[in-house]
């Protein structure tokens, strides 16, 4: 009989905590009025209408050109002094009507408060009624859709801004009607490149759907005849349809719910929330749901799709992966899919960074509660984080990782402390092109992995740690 | 009629007043643009917010200081990641950004506590750092927080911590510029004076206006260590806070940007007698000429003189090289406000360079004047243009090449013109004859790149005959 004795294992923990400061240092997120403004781009013929002061919208804009490499068109009602202290409502009134007199094709304007407005306790509701009866007295034969959009900067981040315009854009133009026999697809705040892969699943499989929005065109073309064609694709048409689609597919949780679950209860479009598709299970699940949903097979073609990511990512896991300790920070739909993914291919997602001040509604959150149940390893997970959160745990305390997955914002951490980083989510302007790829579905998650691997294999050669190891590979 | 009505203006007929076409032979003080006024509100207007002009134009340049924002998280995180101003320390500036992320229950009973618990928080987490700017935003100021008295108790309970407030929401004034004015002043009154420096030269200078844009204000301070001028403080390139506590004991003001800190030269003037001398560090007659003037005062000129050929002879010819192939070239501007009249001049006497257009987010009339008298007949001078008078005026001026910002400059790539970035330059720094070698190659590199031409191609057409002078030149 062997005298061989094994250390007691401690059980993998997965602890749920808040930031337990109250003030910011490095801000994971943008403010909502930013995350309505994204909302309101992906629409057709549209121009959000900020009221506010011009530095909410300016850098906005800013933000979006440097994600994106593109312009895009906000505006601002410009606030001043006089405003603050007797209301900023005529601002409104002007601004629509400057918009509508020098945009003849716009349809669209989504009137998106900020902090100050809302302090301020502007009406908006009673402001677009002057405006639309201003509008049809000067235009008859033209309807533009005023939306009111409340994101006060006190409450929630750029996640829940987008949220609300979602929401508000929805309730302002959908309409019920003769079913349409479409899905609609809420992917939530993504790429581009996300958008054009989950057109690809919805094509093979021979569904009639509308994306929500469908931000294809982000990536724009320079064309010989000098035509703009940098905006959504998503039409007012489109919108209206929304009431009468056989089904909502909301992909993600914080992101897109509120917009689904208002046609459900204003419409009945039935709402199907599945987790955002990043891996390869989260997928799977998807692809199944649409099926479910729409009665069409999962095709042939999707099933070799599916083969061909396991197929790279098998090069991969065992071999330079697992047992890798992982940092995501981001949307926490991104986060908690991408998790799952660091998972499946064997990485271990040791500290996730999510959240604004939402945390009640991350306790419910089955996603995590799956975390708990399958981590075998222990994992934080910081809600209402900055990224402080993450760059104090490694430079005073003893976190040890071998890659970050974030956005841009977080780059000096990687940097200063020589970690290996893979720029995901929003936004990414510190590296090239990578709107146009896709992270979510198999393509996105074959694409992800050969980024992390790349970015630790050049690590390796940088720092000449083991880089003899690619020597035969 | 020099001023100019355009086409997409026909329903906002008073941005006439906001554009000029230069002529031959009249008094253009008649005809000066209206600047610094409101802006009409959905015009898509490129300006920013006065917080912006505070913050992250001046005091977040700031290499060992806190900068402290009272307001929720979108105040922070959007002056945060926009600028190119490194430091000599391993750019703190750049790294971080506080903010008090204000939520709705600092609304309703106030905020106050929660600065002082922030300020607190953030001296602890960089126990290191002792100096911090806090800045109030357009919610904090509306809910009426003290947050001068806040900061007194914290200096109070901190005594070896010093903090500046700064109270210029977003909404104060029209643009940007109200905020650089809130700084300039609030410091002047005080902080300056709080704090005396060693003098280690017969020469002492504050250097004013110039906030390091990709390392300005690190390579004119190898002119100044050549003529042996110290320079007590930098406002605020590569600067630091207490540096700029000690300003009174400067002999002479050199100011750069007159428009964002003019106006600590003029107070500085008149409490304590420092002449203020206002020169252009762009561009080589305009740089020598700007040495020259500063020898002169301090009765150096010698050195002035040979630190001037010094540097001819290291950089003249490659400006030349540019010049004889720029010469010519079609050139907007759209920025600020003061690089218009820094820049117009300075590209057409050193690089033969017309300007066409000119577009100011933030000028005042005084900045028009200048640009004015200095910018050619036939030009366009815009004050707060906005896009679809872009796009009108490039119609008309057909520009080669724009200097503005990345965004309208991702715009402008879409009719095929070129950028190069007016505000963080492309691959600067661009102040000094060194750097004006760099804005020289930046604008070659733009102007002779073969995408242009490619774009223009249509892969339906015939092949054109033969590639433009310039792509050739290029190729
Ligand atoms: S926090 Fe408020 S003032 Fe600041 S950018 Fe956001 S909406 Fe504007
Ligand atoms: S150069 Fe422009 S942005 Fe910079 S300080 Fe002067 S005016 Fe302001």
């Amino acid at each position: 009989m062997s005298t061989c004795e094994v250390a007691a294992v401690k059980p993998a923990e997965v602890k749920l905590v808040a930031r337990d400061r109250g003030g910011i240092i490095n801000p994971m997120y943008d403010c909502q009025p930013a995350g309505a403004q994204y909302a309101g781009i992906g629409v057709k013929d549209c121009i959000p209408l900020v009221h506010g002061g011009q530095g909410c919208t300016m850098f906005v804009r800013l933000l979006f050109a440097q994600h994106f490499k593109e312009n895009f068109d906000i505006a601002s009602t410009s606030l001043h002094e006089d405003s603050a202290v007797f209301g900023g409502v005529k601002r409104i009134e002007e601004g629509v009507m400057v918009l509508a007199r020098r945009y003849p094709n716009l349809r669209v304007i989504p009137i998106i408060t900020t902090c100050s407005t809302e302090v301020i306790g502007d009406d908006i509701e009673g402001t677009i009624n002057i405006c639309n009866k201003a509008l049809k007295a000067e235009f008859p034969d033209r309807k533009i859709h005023l939306v009111p959009v409340h994101t006060p900067s006190f409450k929630g981040s750029h996640v829940t801004g987008y949220a609300e315009c979602m929401k508000s854009l929805v309730k302002t133009i959908a309409k019920g009607g003769k079913p349409t026999g479409k899905l609609n697809v809420f992917p939530g705040w993504v790429n581009p490149g996300d958008v054009t892969e989950l057109k690809h699943y919805l094509k093979e499989m021979g569904v009639d759907h509308h994306v929500f929005m469908d931000t294809e065109d982000f990536d724009s073309p320079m064309l010989p005849n000098k035509t703009i064609e940098t905006h959504g694709k998503t039409t007012v048409e489109d919108i209206q349809a929304s009431g009468a689609a056989i089904g909502s597919l909301s992909l993600a949780r914080y992101e897109s719910l509120p917009a689904t679950k208002f046609l459900y209860d204003e419409f009945t479009v039935p709402n199907h929330l599945i987790d955002t598709p990043y891996g390869i299970a989260n997928t799977d699940a998807m692809l199944r749901k649409i099926s479910e949903i729409t009665g069409k097979p999962i095709p042939e073609s999707l099933v070799r799709e599916r083969g061909i990511a396991l197929d790279a990512l098998a090069d991969l896991a065992h071999m330079f992966f697992a047992n890798k300790k992982v940092a995501i920070y981001g949307h926490p739909d991104m986060v908690l899919g991408l998790a799952k993914f660091c998972m499946e291919v064997e990485l271990e997602p040791v500290l996730l960074l999510i959240g604004d001040d939402q945390g009640s509604k991350y306790k419910k959150d089955p996603r995590i509660e799956e975390l708990k149940q399958t981590a075998h390893f222990d994992m934080e997970i910081i809600h209402n984080a900055d990224l402080w959160e993450l760059e104090k745990r490694i430079t005073k305390g003893d976190l040890k990782l071998d890659l970050i997955m974030g956005h841009s914002k977080g780059r000096y951490i990687a940097i200063y402390n020589d970690i290996p980083m893979v720029r995901v989510g929003f936004p990414t302007f510190d590296r090239a092109g990578l709107y146009r790829k896709p992270t979510m579905g198999y393509r996105g998650a074959m694409e992800l992995a050969e980024t992390i691997a790349n970015t630790m294999f050049a690590h390796m050669e940088y720092t000449k740690n083991k880089e003899w190891i690619l020597n035969t590979w | 009629m020099p001023m100019v009505l355009l086409e997409c203006d026909k329903d906002i007929p008073e941005r006439r007043k906001h554009i000029y076409l230069k002529a031959p032979n009249e008094d253009s003080r008649e005809f000066l643009p209206i600047a610094n006024a409101a802006t009409i509100p959905g015009t898509l207007s490129e300006r920013g917010c006065a917080f912006c002009g505070a913050k992250l134009v001046i005091g977040g340049v700031l290499k060992d200081t806190i900068q402290m924002i009272h307001g929720p998280l979108g105040c922070a995180y959007d002056t945060w990641h926009t600028k190119r101003y490194p430091t000599d320390n391993g750019h703190f500036n750049m790294k971080y950004v506080w903010s008090t992320d204000m939520k709705e229950s600092h609304v309703v009973f106030g905020g106050e506590k929660r600065l002082e618990q922030s300020i607190h928080e953030a001296f602890n987490e960089m126990p290191e750092i002792k100096r911090m700017i806090v800045y109030t935003t357009c919610p904090t100021a509306l809910i009426g927080d003290d947050i001068k008295a806040v900061v007194k108790k914290v200096m109070k309970e901190r005594p070896d911590v010093d903090i500046f407030t700064v109270e210029c929401p977003g909404f104060a004034g029209v643009s940007q510029s109200k905020g650089h004015h809130v700084l300039n002043i609030g410091w002047i009154n005080e902080k300056v004076e709080t704090l005396e420096k060693e003098i280690t030269s017969p020469y002492t200078m504050n250097f004013i206006g110039d906030f390091n844009i990709q390392g300005d204000t690190q390579l004119l301070q190898t002119y100044w260590d050549r003529l042996g001028i110290q320079v007590i403080a930098h406002f605020t390139g590569n600067g630091t806070y207490d540096d700029l506590r000690c300003m009174h004991q400067a002999q002479l003001n050199v100011v750069n940007c007159a428009r964002s800190s003019g106006y600590i030269a003029n107070e500085l003037k008149k409490r304590y007698g420092i002449p203020r001398l206002d020169i252009d560090s762009w561009g080589f007659n305009y740089m020598a000429e700007g040495i020259r003037k500063i020898c002169a005062f301090f009765g150096i000129e010698d050195k002035g003189e040979a630190l001037i050929a010094d540097e001819y002879a290291k950089w003249k010819p490659k400006l030349d090289w540019y010049k004889e192939r720029l010469k010519g070239t079609k050139m907007a501007i759209w920025t600020g406000g003061p690089r218009l009249w820094h820049w117009t001049k300075s590209v057409e006497d050193d690089l033969g360079i017309k300007v066409v257009a000119m577009s100011s987010k933030f000028g005042h009339e005084e900045d028009f004047e200048k640009v004015i008298a200095r910018g050619q007949e036939g030009t366009y001078y815009i004050d707060d243009g906005n896009e679809l008078e872009f796009f009108e005026i490039i119609d008309r001026v057909k520009p080669d090449v724009i200097f503005t910002g990345p965004r309208v400059g991702e715009l402008v790539k879409k009719l095929h013109i070129p950028y190069v970035n007016g505000h963080a330059y492309h691959n600067g720094p661009y102040m000094g004859f060194e750097g004006f070698v760099n804005l020289a190659r930046d604008t070659y590199n733009a102007v002779y790149n073969p995408l242009a031409h490619l774009a223009g191609i249509d892969i339906r057409n015939e092949i054109p005959a033969q590639l433009p002078e310039r792509i050739r030149e290029a190729a």
